[in-house]
């Protein structure tokens, strides 16, 4: 037998905590108190079928197995970034350079290809105690190498964006299944009672291939969904008051709704929806100024705001998102998804200006988000992520001079950097054939990136499974994926 | 705010919590030994191979070391490594040695303490089994042939009740008897506010109106509730609410899905309107079932000059074209799309008719249930010659039009109409471009023009490279074209311009001239005052000026006189205006324009021409349906004909032939229709009545309405679910008597107030010992909302209201109106429609509508065959402080001030009893009339500047807002 379901709620428990409403008898208007009440479903034995209609909370749950993270800023960084111009150095290509690639070659776009070799034009170098070898691309990850690991055996085998998209975010590579942001909170709750459990944040020149389905909640319930912070006002839709129902006004309504509640609730002893009901008002009113509080940086020391690149127009905007996305999980978020606009690393031509550019923009501000959270001691509970949906070929594509070249999809190995929460800090892991366009050692999918993850959080991701239509889905949905235990600090 | 990490007992339940669930382990946990006997093989040991061993050992083509687990004897007699198991001797058994190792099942997942303990204790007893093993007993053991959805429907006996006085239906006798026996009783019944807004919301998903209520409160016939459920139930509303139920295990949308374009479906709205039309018809469950499965099949003849009911049985088939299909797209992925639509269709009809989850035997045998790959194909052999992935038609392909003959004809004489402009056009286009060449040749020198004339006369393919080149180096010959006669006009315009503005310098001048002339006889002073008064508009002339003037009438020159003064000077203005004249009567394009409007306008007189959704078989295409091995779609297996599940074959049901010959389809589907429909299938009548059970009674009597297989719940009330099968299944199928009979019960109309002696045991109201409260879900939420403000456009049927995306990208209630950098516009006049029933908001799967996403409207993935309800901060934020909220508080606000003007006590009263359906006491009254006089003083104090209402009325806004946000609103009791 497997795929029990986990974390439903059962009978027994509800109505242990049913006794308990009664014997407290009245007075459940302390959200803290509700809080606890609800906790005792995280100890839910589970062995019956999910009981419809269900009603879902945000409540912590208890996690299978202690955890070594507790929450999760993710850098996609969206159209694939070359992992042979900045991770994973090839000096044997050199001898190839401009000479035909001896062997078949993965193609994705058949118009443009050629069958030339393109060396990387960048210099590597060995950086820190690990050793780790770097592109000059990435100075500011060269400084904190040490507290990272770069997998260099990255593998989804569909080279479309979109669907290698869903296969890292969702974890098949088909659309409509819930993001990774929404399973960590279905399955572990929120640790804020003020703030959203999965935040979005997207980049103000656009969002990123698939849109909307990379924070979806797919048929999970919608509280999982991830809620985007947007690049301008309003920063959250329908967090501000509208004008003349805001301040004092907003208040009396408030308590006007809640005494009504509240009278409800008398009629109706022991509904614990309605007094769900009631403590998701008092949250929306906190999470107001919660929220305003925590996308604020003005408040940040001058040092913070350099170390992030505040100070550069260049680095200054994606800078100000990782700051936020600190905060964020400094006050308790618990999955924070950075996306790069559409299309933003996929250097299929001009690659010698594009990719400079887009390091530029990224690398300084997300070294900073390291070593922030480690200096406040955030680091060792919060993996951080920073990668895209695919890698690039060896080979050129639009062979047309010098400046136009580029390099086509490659989602048979590529790279990407995690840190923190439990992930083995310097040194790489897995490797790529010596053209870097296939993984060949230690290989990573997909699924074993989700299976590590969720292990880091403490959940077995055979347990992690919600039942719909009558079938356990989870994460990995039967795909076999391991636990990659040669990144982990505690393998 | 973070749980202490302490390890969770996932498998062994603490013995503590085992007490309490007595009463429901038996129908919700699969898996018990039972105590003091020992374990059989057929249903506790093959269980747990069949989900962890079977793969390998027994299902596939090959068995892994020729161990087949499938039976006890081949167990026994083991495979390559000798005997698996040695009977009464667990230690010795090779089978236990390697699952305790941990070596087997292969892969994370193993077995469980408990599981190894259960066959250790099987193998210890004697490895027995409950019967002799037959042969077939290797595909379904005896237990999942006994399994008790797959058995026939019984015909119960109604039980007897000690407590007889509840009993209105023989539904009460059912429920009461299990009551009893946990020595409960009903609930008192609900009062009569409490149960018109129940049925109202039940039956048809709006609130009463105050009047309604009132005047079910004054019936005092006897019959009152019985005539208020007859009339709801005639409602045209009915059919919309009850559709809404159907259109969520149908997978109803309004758009493709499966990629990022979405692409809309523009006729699938008439499966909407089919659906509800049936229910509000009542038309028999059975036929409806049938005409949906296979309407093409029961329609003779060709698809042409369809009759209403062929259009009818058409339309139904849309149900097996709701799954996402995004076939049309193409590329490398189109096979995976196509099998994708195949299979998402089998999806939704095996979790919809037949509740079982079908499509899990698509790469393997069922895991837990009876179903082989093997029936997993047949039935998609069913579905083949119509969803033929070889020979796939996408969605454009499919389409029928709804044109009679009549309408052709009529439609080809008015293309005719149209054609004959056409050709106006285009012969006055070659003029045209023909003129513009000549034009455009004058003004290059004498000797190009011929040689780029010939070149350019000549045909793009014939020409020479000297012609090319030389068409190359004159760029704005080359490009003369009807499409881009425009931009010579431009030209045209400029020249035009010119003349005009010369023709306007001279008029100046020459007026100047003559009027010199013509004062050239009085004295300086004098012509100084004339020219002067001239000069001063009429209006502010002086007397003096105005007799001067009058006094040298004879010398004033205008350009209107000049040609009394000047006559040579006004014919060159005259040839002048005439030239501009001429120029612009040489533009073209906008010439041409108004033919093509006129032909445009020609072709708006054909008839409108529809089309259905609809499925249907191509004739004579019979394509054979392979097994996929693995369910990969590149990997054919054997060859397999088309049938229902092969577990059923011993109940002697309809079969379903390969090829129909008496009919011009396959009549598969049909007969597989034929086959769900008969009364002596297991399943069908008990998995709709469970779904109309929960409708009504907000939860199954099998909570898992989706699944009655091993791993969904077993029924709460086995012998109510059977007696409602049957008792549907013989008034014809007919779904208003069956609501009638379940909301007239006691079971029904109880109280939704929690007895203490009920919560000890049965905390979850599994035995239906009170109503359960609902939240509202998000239609009749947003639908509610319309209707309390006076909003509602009760309007039926029709093409779905689109939703756009606004500014910053919420998706709301409008149509696409973008600049050409893709950014919203102003908003397009909905007309009324924005106010129309939820059900009639297009479905676009990525565009669901804010409030109702909100809300948990499901995401139809394929389709969803129970919805969820979730109480969450985004839904308090939404009611708090998003634009629905704020504008429909405001339209409710108002109408409630013109219907009681200036009295505060009167206001409230009667926006409670929109709202709530209940009458306000005395001190609620107070209460609410103390919160506006708050609010007002407020407003007062902090006027809102860009607000044009008054503090009264935003007093009484935010009253309204509190009581569409609160939970008196949101739930139903």
């Amino acid at each position: 037998m497997k795929d029990e379901p986990a974390m439903t709620d059962s009978n027994h428990t509800r109505s242990a905590r049913r006794h308990f409403l009664a014997s407290s008898a009245i007075g459940l208007q302390s959200l803290a108190l509700a809080w606890l009440l609800k906790e005792d479903k995280a100890f839910a034995e589970t062995f019956k079928p999910e009981l419809q209609p269900k009603t879902f909370d945000l409540t912590p749950k208890m996690p299978q197995h202690p955890p070594q993270a507790t929450a999760m800023i993710s850098m996609f960084m969206q159209g694939g970034p070359s992992h042979l111009d900045l991770f994973d150095p090839k000096p044997a290509m050199q001898k190839y350079d401009g000479k035909e690639f001896p062997g078949k070659i993965k193609y994705d776009n058949a118009a443009q290809a050629s069958p030339v070799v393109l060396a990387s034009p960048w210099k590597f170098q060995k950086h820190g105690e690990c050793g780790t070898e770097l592109s000059e691309l990435l100075p500011g990850l060269s400084k904190i190498v040490d507290d990272i690991t770069v997998v260099r055996s990255m593998h989804t085998g569909v080279n479309n964006h979109g669907q290698s998209i869903h296969a890292l975010n969702t974890g098949r590579i088909l659309r409509g299944r819930p993001a990774l942001g929404s399973w960590l909170t279905y399955g572990l709750g929120n640790r804020s009672q003020e703030l959203p459990a999965f935040v979005a944040m997207t980049d103000p020149r656009g969002i990123p291939v698939e849109g909307v389905n990379n924070w979806s909640n797919g048929w999970l319930p919608a509280l999982f969904q991830g809620t985007v912070v947007r690049s301008q006002e309003p920063r959250i839709l329908n967090l501000d008051p509208r004008k003349e129902l805001s301040g004092l006004a907003q208040e009396k309504y408030l308590s006007f709704v809640q005494e009504l509640n509240r009278e409800h609730l008398r009629q109706h002893p022991g509904e614990l929806d309605l007094q769900a009901r009631i403590a998701s008002y008092e949250l929306a009113a906190k999470m107001q100024t919660a929220a305003k509080e925590a996308l604020d940086i003005s408040k940040e020391t001058k040092a913070t705001q350099t170390l992030y690149g505040l100070d550069d127009p260049a680095t200054e905007e994606f800078g100000a998102r990782c700051l936020i996305a600190r905060r964020l999980v400094e006050r308790g978020v618990r999955f924070v998804q950075l996306y790069t606009k559409n299309q933003y690393w996929d250097h299929h031509g001009s690659i010698r200006t594009s990719l400079p550019a887009a390091c530029k923009k990224t690398d300084k501000p997300s070294a900073a988000l390291v070593t922030d959270l480690k200096q406040r001691g955030l680091l060792d509970s919060t993996v951080v992520h920073w990668g895209g949906e695919m890698g690039r070929l060896p080979v050129i594509q639009n062979n047309a001079g010098a400046a136009k070249v580029g390099r086509d999809h490659n989602t048979y190995g590529f790279s990407m950097w995690l840190a923190g929460g439990g992930i083995k800090a310097g040194g790489t892991y897995g490797a790529t054939d010596e053209f870097g366009h296939k993984a060949v050692e230690d290989v990573v999918n997909h699924f074993d990136y989700h299976a590590t993850l969720l292990h880091l959080f403490g959940l077995d991701p055979e347990q992690l499974v919600y039942l719909r239509n009558g079938r356990a889905q989870s994460l990995l949905d039967g795909q076999d994926g391991n636990i990659v235990r040669g990144i982990l600090q505690r393998g | 705010m973070e749980a202490s990490p302490t390890k969770s007992p996932l498998r062994l339940p603490a013995m503590a919590n085992c007490i309490r669930i007595t009463i429901f382990t038996l129908f919700v946990l699969p898996l018990v030994a039972r105590a003091g006997e020992s374990p059989l093989y057929e249903t506790e040991i093959r269980p747990i191979f069949k989900a962890a061993c079977f793969h390998c050992h027994g299902e596939e083509e090959e068995i892994e070391g020729n161990l087949d687990l499938r039976l006890r004897r081949s167990t026994v007699q083991g495979g390559d490594s000798g005997p698996a198991i040695v009977v009464d001797d667990p230690d010795s058994s090779l089978l236990l040695e390697r699952i305790v190792s941990g070596e087997m099942p292969p892969g994370k997942s193993k077995l469980t303490p408990a599981e190894i303990e259960l066959i250790r204790a099987w193998i210890r007893a004697g490895a027995k089994t409950a019967e002799p093993e037959d042969a077939s007993a290797s595909a379904f053991s005896l237990a999942e042939r006994n399994f008790w959805s797959l058995q026939p429907i019984q015909n119960p006996a109604v039980p007897n009740v000690a407590d007889s006085s509840r009993v209105r239906t023989p539904i009460d006798a059912f429920v009461l008897s299990r009551l009893e026996t946990e020595k409960l009783n009903f609930a008192p019944d609900a009062n009569r506010r409490t149960l018109i807004r129940r049925l109202s919301f039940d039956l048809i998903g709006l609130p009463p109106t105050p009047e309604e209520v009132k005047s079910f409160l004054a019936d005092e016939k006897p019959d009152a509730y019985e005539r208020l459920v007859d009339r709801l139930l005639e409602s045209p509303h009915y059919g919309e609410r009850w559709g809404r139920h159907w259109l969520d295990v149908a997978g109803y949308a309004d758009s493709e899905g499966f990629n990022e374009a979405d692409t809309e479906r523009p006729s699938g709205f008439r499966y909407r309107d089919y659906v509800i039309r049936s229910f509000n018809a009542d038309k028999p469950f059975d036929l409806f079932i049938q005409e949906q499965l296979a309407g093409d099949e029961m329609v003779t003849g060709p698809l042409k000059n369809l009759s209403p009911e062929s259009v009818e049985k058409l339309t139904a088939t849309g149900f097996l074209r709701m799954a996402p299909d995004g076939t049309a797209a193409g590329g490398a992925m189109v096979n995976l799309a196509r099998n994708q639509v195949v299979s998402e269709t089998l999806k939704i009809v095996s979790t919809s008719l037949l509740g079982l989850t079908v499509g899990c035997a698509e790469c393997h045998h069922h895991r837990y249930d009876p179903i082989l790959q093997t029936d997993y194909y047949s039935l998609r052999a069913i579905f083949e010659p119509a969803l033929n992935w070889k020979k796939w038609r996408v969605p454009a392909a499919r389409k029928i039009s709804l044109y009679t003959d009549e309408d052709r004809t009529l439609a080809a004489k008015i293309e005719a109409e149209a054609k004959v402009i056409d050709a106006e056009r285009a012969a006055l286009a070659k003029v045209f471009i023909d003129q513009t060449l000549d034009s455009q040749l004058l003004k290059l020198e004498g000797a190009v023009r011929e040689p780029l004339k010939i070149a350019y006369k000549t045909a793009g393919s014939e020409r020479t490279d000297e012609q090319k080149a030389l068409l190359d180096k004159y760029p704005k010959i080359l490009k003369i074209s009807d499409g881009s006669l425009y931009l010579y006009d431009r030209e045209i315009r400029t020249d035009a311009a010119k003349i005009k503005a010369e023709h306007k310098t001279k008029e100046k001048e020459f007026v100047e001239q003559a009027f010199t002339a013509a004062l050239a006889d009085l004295s300086k002073e004098e012509q100084a005052a004339v020219r002067s008064a001239h000069a001063t508009a009429a209006a502010k002339r002086t007397v003096e000026q105005k007799t001067l003037l009058e006094a040298h009438a004879d010398k004033l020159v205008t350009a209107a006189t000049l040609e009394k003064f000047n006559a040579a000077s006004a014919e060159e203005l005259k040839q002048l205006k005439q030239s501009e004249k001429d120029l612009l009567a040489t533009l073209k394009a906008d010439r041409l324009k108004a033919i093509q409007e006129k032909a445009t306008k020609i072709r708006e007189t054909k008839p409108h021409e529809g089309f259905l959704r609809a499925l249907t078989e191509v004739a004579g295409q019979v394509p054979e349906t392979f097994l996929f091995n693995r369910g990969d779609f590149e990997q054919p297996k054997q060859k397999l004909v088309p049938a229902g599940l092969s577990v059923l074959d011993s109940q002697e049901l309809v079969s379903i032939p390969e090829n129909n010959p008496e009919l011009p389809t396959t009549g598969r589907r049909l007969a597989f229709a034929k086959r769900l429909t008969d009364a002596r299938h297991p399943l069908t009548a008990r998995v709709l009545v469970n779904r109309f059970w929960l409708n009504h009674f907000r939860r199954g009597i099998v909570e898992t309405p989706g699944d009655f297989g091993y791993l969904g719940a077993r029924p709460s009330h086995p012998e109510l679910l059977d007696w409602l099968a049957n008792e549907f299944m013989s008034n014809g199928w007919k779904l208003k008597q069956l609501h009638k009979l379940m909301v007239t019960s006691t079971t029904y109309r109880q109280s939704s107030k929690r007895s203490p002696e009920q919560d000890e045991i049965d905390p979850d109201n599994h035995l239906y010992g009170h109503m359960s409260i609902q939240r509202i879900d998000a239609e009749t939420l947003r639908d509610t909302v319309l209707a309390i403000s006076g909003k509602l456009n009760r309007k039926l049927y029709g093409e779905p209201v689109s939703v756009t995306k606004d500014s910053i990208g919420r998706i709301i209630i409008g149509k696409d109106n973008l600049d050409g950098e893709r950014k919203p516009l102003a908003a397009i006049d909905m007309k009324g429609e924005q106010f129309r029933r939820s059900i009639y908001i297009q479905v676009r799967r990525s565009r669901p509508l804010g409030v109702l996403a909100t809300f948990d409207m499901p995401v139809m993935e394929p389709n969803c065959t129970s919805r969820n309800s979730s109480t969450v901060t985004p839904q308090a934020l939404m009611l708090m402080n998003s634009e629905f909220s704020s504008e429909y508080a405001g339209v409710f606000a108002q109408r409630v001030y013109e219907l009681t003007k200036d009295d505060p006590q009167k206001q409230c009263q009667h926006a409670w009893e929109l709202a709530f359906g209940e009458e306000a006491t005395a001190k609620q009254i107070e209460n609410s009339v103390a919160y506006i006089n708050q609010q007002k003083q407020h407003y007062e104090k902090f006027p809102q500047p860009k607000s044009k209402q008054t503090p009264d009325q935003l007093a009484l806004k935010s009253f309204c807002q509190a009581l569409i946000s609160s939970n008196a609103f949101l739930y139903v009791d």
